[in-house]
């Protein structure tokens, strides 16, 4: 009988270990109490600030909010959960891993059923374009955008005879043009570079400003078109200048010459401001912000979404509408910084009148609004993000003296091509 | 273990086979015994019981190892978005792989920075291993336990310390580069330096792994042999290579083999050694091995169907080098020395 018995305990364990296999799945299943939602941020964007604003003025809610990683962990981990596991209530998607996401919308809740047509009209529409499906469902509610504008050190500016003022500053490079010949006057003047790198302070930043970017308007594949190579060649100018300290964004190499001041400048889209002040925080005060060459544009930006398996849809719905309504947007960024979507509120004493002390008591509010107020829709498609980094990536090649400038376009078409698999 | 029991009796008509008069039920005949059913039973158990002690390593494999690996063959003949359609496209996915010069560069990475960790690290393994097999080192123990000190580190938190240490402008290779008087090299950016920056953290992380290995199989060698060469006025460099050389030469082909099996997965190195390449290691994938690549398709991209192409290669790629390992190793062990 005793080896009867061990027979079974062998067997038992097996089970145990194949249930405590299976338990991730769905094993923290929560009660249907509508007062409770799980939530998926991102980390480093203090989501979390929002959700002790939201249970305290809801004390009975519970919000299990888990920050999941980077935007691209975040993404993934919701790609993995909607194929077959357990989804959040509400999810937080960046703009760029949104399209993706788009192809499929029957993964979503369709926001119009849950009263988002009657709140649409609060956010700029070309920001709502993109999370809108072609029947008009939507997919997502925009928590904030990524305004442009340009960061410089003052004091550098100030060695090297350019003007500080931000307001003479920024009559200074109306162009992207005119902003390389300021560069070349710098480093003629100092002897060191200009701007960080060009493929991320140039390149992603005024291909960001077109009416065009890597989709047509009736959404066909077009990358091969005259915007993006203006602003792909106008990059490569700028580095053949010569005002490139070739310094790789958020590379470690770009944090510490940021703390030793070996580059006077970076384009810096709003969500940037926070990890400036992070990389360096000794560089305090020697900051100021000005517009961006080029005019309007756009780079980055969120939104939440409810994927279709959620078991409190309901819940989450209550807190977008609340949290990303005009006043709840406004707010966020008075304490946060990160840029609201609903125009409503740029002429806002309290959104005008934000300064920031680590740029100088530069009006960010002002000046990021501005960069986002007139811009045309385009569409967003699915390969946008491969695209997007295989151009990036041929530009940082020439920056790293791997890629002839002269041969620059045509490796990055061929590139781009290997990327989409035509 | 087969047990004369009654249960196993063969049939032979009314002669009473020699094994019952021994069986403890025909020595108690008094007992009831056993029905038949019952015998049955006690025998399927005990036929079955050894199949239920190994089967948790067996239903583990069958779930998380054999069905994966089928499944995958599966998913490659698919164009297989996770959370959308599902499209068969036959073997679309191979025929593009060939042609894709993202995978032939992948695998080149691979195999150089292959060559780059495995050949300096086991030659580095066998001259420390005979070091430390010397018979007049002091505080032995004391290193030999630190050669594994890499290995017992989180390969991230190495990853990442070397990737400061070979910096373009502010890492301390090339800071001591300049005080010499030569030009920065920009490791990461470069092909051979990438592949350089990360074989050496490679070579870190297995280098004293592998020394342990040589060491325990030294010392299986009689030190007479080693002392009677001394005293025939063999130096340490002729011992090395006439007795420490030839006496390993089992394990050298095992830590070959292991070698090229987990070479050929790097994953984590060239992912963490340039952070801001993402998954491609880099602007131009100069350091994406095959596995990043699998990666980068299947996670970062979501086209399952193409990274399960990939990963289906790579495993035909390892079936071929264990092959090949494996003849090349049975010379190895045939040819005595």
């Amino acid at each position: 009988m005793k080896r009867v018995r061990t027979t079974a305990a062998a067997i038992v364990a097996t089970a145990a270990l194949l249930l405590a296999g299976c338990q991730g799945s769905d094993g923290t299943s929560s009660s249907a109490d509508t007062k409770t939602f799980d939530f998926w941020s991102f980390a480093n964007i203090n989501q979390k600030a929002d959700v002790d604003v939201y249970t305290k003025a809801h004390p009975d809610v519970r919000v299990k909010l888990t920050e999941v990683g980077t935007t691209t962990e975040t993404a993934q981990a919701l790609t993995a959960a909607l194929a077959g596991g357990k989804v959040p209530d509400l999810v937080l998607i960046q703009a760029d891993d949104l399209p993706k996401f788009m192809q499929s919308p029957d993964n979503f809740v369709d926001l119009t059923t849950l009263g988002a047509g009657d709140i649409k009209g609060n956010y700029l529409d070309w920001v709502m374009a993109q999370s809108t499906t072609k029947d008009n469902k939507i997919v997502g509610v925009p928590t904030d955008v990524g305004g442009l504008a340009v960061a410089y050190r003052t004091d550098l500016f100030k060695a090297a005879g350019l003007p500080t003022d931000r307001e003479a500053v920024a009559k200074l490079w109306p162009t992207w043009d005119d902003f390389i010949n300021v560069g070349k006057t710098y480093v003629q003047k100092t002897g060191k570079p200009f701007v960080d790198n060009t493929p991320t302070s140039v390149f992603f930043q005024a291909v960001n400003q077109g009416s065009q970017r890597y989709y047509s308007a009736d959404r066909k594949l077009d990358y091969d078109n005259d915007q993006v190579k203006a602003a792909f060649d106008v990059t490569l100018k700028a580095f053949t200048a010569g005002i490139s300290a070739k310094q790789e964004s958020f590379s470690s190499g770009w944090t510490a010459a940021m703390k030793k001041g070996d580059y006077a400048v970076v384009c810096s889209p709003s969500w940037m401001l926070s990890q400036m002040k992070t990389n360096a925080p000794e560089t305090n005060g020697k900051w100021d912000i000005a517009t961006i060459p080029g005019g309007s544009g756009n780079w980055g930006g969120s939104f939440l979404a409810i994927p279709k398996r959620a078991k409190n849809a309901k819940a989450a719905w209550n807190y977008i509408s609340e949290m990303q309504s005009p006043k709840g947007q406004l707010a966020h960024f008075v304490s946060q910084g990160s840029l609201p979507t609903t125009p409503s509120v740029y002429t806002d004493p309290q959104l005008v009148g934000k300064t920031d002390p680590f740029f100088n008591n530069a009006p960010i509010g002002k000046i990021y609004t501005q960069s986002v107020v007139g811009i045309k829709p385009f569409y967003f498609g699915p390969k946008d993000g491969p695209i997007g980094t295989e151009l990036l990536n041929t530009l940082t090649s020439v920056e790293q003296g791997k890629v002839d400038p002269a041969n620059a376009w045509n490796t990055a078409l061929t590139n781009v091509k290997n990327a989409v698999r035509e | 273990m087969r047990q004369p029991g009654p249960a196993r009796l063969p049939r032979v008509g009314k002669v009473t086979p020699l094994t019952t008069m021994l069986s403890p039920a025909a020595a108690a005949p008094d007992l009831p015994r056993p029905s038949r059913n019952r015998q049955i039973r006690q025998s399927v158990r005990e036929r079955l019981a050894p199949y239920a002690y190994i089967s948790p390593f067996f239903v583990l494999f069958l779930i998380f190892g054999l069905f994966p690996l089928l499944f995958t063959f599966y998913i490659s003949l698919f164009d297989w978005d996770p959370i959308g359609e599902h499209r068969f496209v036959g073997l679309d996915n191979f025929s593009d792989l060939v042609h894709d010069p993202r995978f032939w560069g992948a695998l080149r990475n691979t195999f150089s920075i292959w060559v780059l960790s495995t050949v300096p690290q086991l030659l580095l393994a066998l001259g420390l291993a005979h070091m430390l097999n010397h018979a007049r080192l002091r505080l032995a123990t004391v290193f030999r336990m630190s050669v594994l000190v890499p290995y017992v580190t989180s390969v991230a938190a190495t990853t990442i310390v070397f990737a400061q240490m070979f910096d373009r402008d502010y890492g301390m290779i090339n800071w001591i580069l300049g005080l010499l008087g030569f030009e920065h090299i920009d490791f990461t950016a470069s092909l051979w330096g990438s592949h350089v920056m990360i074989a050496t953290m490679i070579a870190w992380r297995w280098t004293g792994y592998n020394t342990l290995l040589y060491l325990a199989s030294l010392q299986a060698v009689p030190r007479e042999l080693f002392e009677a060469a001394a005293a025939d006025g063999a130096n340490g460099w002729k011992q090395f290579l006439h007795i420490t050389i030839p006496s390993l030469r089992p394990i050298i082909a095992f830590t070959v083999v292991t070698s090229t099996i987990g070479g050929l997965q790097v994953f984590t190195e060239p992912l963490l050694a340039n952070p801001v390449g993402g998954l491609t290691c880099g602007a131009a994938r100069q350091c994406q091995t095959v596995t990043l690549y699998l990666y980068e398709q299947s996670f970062g991209q979501f086209h399952f169907g193409y990274g399960a192409a990939v990963g289906v290669a790579l495993f035909l790629i390892v079936v071929a080098f264990a092959g090949l390992n494996y003849l090349l190793a049975t010379r190895i062990r045939s040819e005595r020395p």
